[in-house]
């Protein structure tokens, strides 16, 4: 999966796309086609650069920021390699191109190939950035060049020289031929140079911890970017969130209403994505573990433009993540509130049945937030809730382990607590115990 | 040598036709060619596609632009492979264009050019910032075809209009219309105290909006409808209508004319130079008018010389 599919999640991993400030277009695009990486060696190892980055960020701000400054003027010249490659003989626009590129390269102490590069496209020497046939390239061009300067209007002479530039052009393709390769490398490097300098000076300006990686995933501390922004924009903080799951273990959150249940789950997903795209992670600490499929069902807009009930439309998309469970393949299975829109009754069933058929799949990991009361086999977590006296303001949003999975009847608490008419509430109260009792 | 003294003074002048054929690329060659070379670095380049060696819709000859040595030119990478005298290249844009990416170079010898430069005003705004690595000190930019927003003052500081027998074959209706143009482009800057409403052709164009109000700015384009509306608002009394700059007035002359004589007032937050205007008295279909009357009665009606540069063969 390509990280261009997963951009726009609703579980908001666009932010940090977009706060990411890259340099060039094409590094823009590189990142839009990386494949999300499924094996922990291959994200250890791109956080082992990305860690390398991030010291340069600490101790040397400014190289870095020269380092930046330069690579905006990265331009994605692979059609220009790919018909070098291929044999073609270029023209002055494209010699100019890999002439960029290669000086762009070489400042950056990208390859050493790179010097032989601008040596063929530099025959004076100059090291300077601007390009043209130079005279020095044959002697022939140069009399036929003094030659059309002094008669201008000689068609044969105007000829002969075309002829040689386009001799000259041919040689100077054959001569680059063999660099095809390597240009395209170092150009896919520099877009990667790019983009983790901008995820190193990301880290730095957000305040992101690079996670290792286990079996079983553990986060103290996270956050989500985007909303702990527009709290702040309000005068308000994120509260940060430990939690913990792993394979073969169903997890259920359960708690109050805004309790923040589904920023968390939101969280968890993104956190998820970032992990193996190779971006640094909002948490104080973190135990990563890899998944091959991760799925996010949650509710959206998306499916009222689609013309399905909000209903159908959640079933179908939890329909196609079970499917791929049992399968050989490690699963991440992210769901909000599942049934939330039927009735209690035949809610709590299907989200009950739901977790018995997804009970003892060793490669599943499962994490459910539910308003209903089921009990399962796993670990169910529970949101602390409304700060006691606190009229309704005060929320603690922390996640903790509770043996009981009975649904905290916290609604009328909060309802009281909001100063809701007494006489509704009581009401309520009376015909909750009458039904319970 | 005609008004080339007075581009000296800015960094950025642009030359606009009001209308295909009006002489708009005579004109641009003319003050390349008479540019003091030695002590200007210049950079030309056209807002979009233009410089075409026939012109695609009336098939008449149009001459390309010549650089000359030493001239910095930007144009689209299809262009250039065209045709291009010897050119040193400095760089190529990140921005695609119909016709490929925008190439600047630098000409070592004189040579003919096609221009056809970024396509959009914000392009070409991108385009002139970077340019400063290179030592620029004017940039000439070609307005294409009924695309006036190269001379809008926020693109660049002073301009050139061309008119000519393309826009009308009767010098009494070519010089109201080219008049009219002027009177806009010399439209005065507001000064008066900042609007309460601001409206904009697509915002409801409800009355009680600007009912008893005195100045109303307008975003984006001034059209017709809005300024009819504006215009019925009057019977309350005085009214400013303050616009971003003339490029944004797309109204008729005669309801311009109905406004003001209502008591409307219009005015621009920000100002162009109108160096000079340049005709050219031949039209694509043969019609010939009289160089001297034109240039006589379109001077005395917009109180600015006027020059037919073809005729008149100025010399330095």
């Amino acid at each position: 999966m390509k990280f261009r599919e997963i951009v726009e999640s609703p579980c908001g991993i666009r932010y940090l796309f977009d706060e990411l400030d890259l340099q060039s277009g094409y590094a823009r695009k590189v990142l839009l086609d990386r494949e999300m990486m499924c094996d922990a060696d291959a994200i250890d190892a791109s956080y082992a650069s990305l860690r390398k980055y991030y010291q340069l960020v600490l101790s040397d701000r400014r190289r870095v920021e020269d380092m930046r400054f330069r690579l905006q003027g990265l331009r994605d010249i692979s059609g220009t390699l790919a018909s070098l490659a291929e044999g073609a003989v270029l023209d002055e626009i494209e010699f100019f191109e890999i002439k960029h590129l290669a000086m762009l390269a070489d400042a950056l102490s990208m390859d050493p190939d790179m010097g032989s590069v601008i040596d063929i496209l530099d025959p004076d020497g100059l090291r300077i950035g601007t390009f043209y046939l130079y005279d020095s390239y044959s002697i022939e061009l140069r009399r036929l060049r003094e030659a059309v300067e002094d008669a201008p209007e000689n068609a044969a002479l105007q000829e002969q020289l075309a002829n040689e530039e386009e001799r000259l052009k041919k040689l100077i393709s054959d001569k680059l031929r063999p660099y095809a390769a390597v240009l395209a490398r170092t150009l896919h490097a520099l877009a990667e140079l790019d983009i983790s300098l901008a995820m190193a000076v990301q880290m730095h300006v957000e305040g992101l911890v690079i996670p290792s990686s286990g079996t079983l995933t553990e986060i103290q501390g996270m956050f989500h970017p985007g909303v702990r922004a527009a709290l702040r924009a309000k005068g308000r903080d994120f509260h940060p969130v430990d939690f913990a799951f792993r394979c073969g273990e169903p997890a259920t959150v359960i708690g109050a209403n805004m309790g923040g249940k589904t920023v968390a789950l939101k969280t968890l997903c993104m956190l998820q994505y970032l992990y193996q795209f190779g971006f640094a992670l909002p948490v104080a600490s973190a135990l990563m573990c890899p998944f091959d499929l991760i799925w996010f069902c949650i509710g959206d807009e998306q499916d009222e433009r689609s013309g399905l009930s909000s209903f159908s439309a959640e079933m179908l998309r939890i329909d196609r993540a079970v499917a791929s469970v049992g399968q050989g393949k490690r699963v991440l299975l992210l769901i909000d509130e599942p049934a939330r829109t039927t009735n209690p009754v035949e809610g709590t069933a299907l989200v009950a049945a739901l977790l018995q058929r997804l009970a003892d799949q060793p490669d599943l990991a499962l994490v459910m937030t539910t308003h209903y009361t089921v009990a399962h086999t796993g670990r169910c977590w529970r949101v602390m809730g409304l700060v006691p006296g606190s009229r309704g303001r005060e929320m603690d949003y922390r996640l903790v382990p509770t043996t009981s999975h009975e649904v905290p009847r916290e609604a009328l608490k909060i309802a009281r607590e909001l100063g809701i008419d007494a006489q509704w509430i009581d009401l309520a109260d009376t015909i909750m115990k009458r039904q319970y009792e | 040598m005609p008004f080339v003294g007075e581009i000296l003074k800015y960094r950025s002048v642009s030359i606009v036709g009001l209308a295909k054929n009006a002489g708009k690329t005579e004109c641009l060659n003319y003050i390349i060619k008479r540019l003091p070379l030695d002590y200007f670095n210049v950079a030309v380049t056209s807002i979009g596609i233009d410089g075409e060696t026939t012109d695609q819709v009336t098939g008449t000859a149009k001459p390309e632009i010549t650089v000359r040595e030493g001239m910095f030119f930007a144009t689209s990478e299809k262009h250039f492979r065209q045709k291009h005298p010897l050119s040193e290249l400095y760089a190529v844009s990140d921005e695609d264009t119909a016709l490929g990416r925008v190439v600047t170079a630098k000409a070592l010898q004189a040579g003919k050019v096609l221009l056809s430069g970024p396509s959009s005003a914000t392009a070409l705004k991108r385009w002139m910032g970077s340019l400063k690595d290179f030592g620029i000190d004017l940039i000439l930019i070609d307005g294409a075809l009924s695309r006036l927003s190269a001379a809008s003052p926020a693109v660049s500081e002073a301009m050139v209009l061309s008119t000519g027998a393309a826009l009308s074959a009767n010098i009494k209706d070519l010089v109201a219309k080219t008049a009219f143009v002027v009177e806009l482009i010399g439209l005065p800057l507001y000064l008066g105290p900042e609007p309460e409403v601001r409206v904009s052709s697509f915002s409801a164009l409800d009355e009680a909006t600007w009912k008893g109000k005195r100045a109303v700015e307008v975003e984006g384009a001034l059209t017709d409808r809005l300024l009819q509306k504006l215009k019925a608002a009057l019977s309350e009394g005085e009214l400013d209508v303050v616009v971003g700059d003339f490029t944004k007035v797309f109204c008729s002359q005669e309801l311009y004319r109905a406004f003001v004589r209502r008591g409307g007032r219009l005015s621009v937050r920000m100002k162009s130079e109108l160096l000079a205007v340049c005709v050219n008295p031949v039209a694509p279909n043969g019609i010939v008018l009289d160089s001297d009357i034109l240039c006589r009665e379109l001077s005395q009606r917009i109180g600015l010389p006027v020059y037919d540069i073809v005729k008149n063969e100025y010399e330095i």
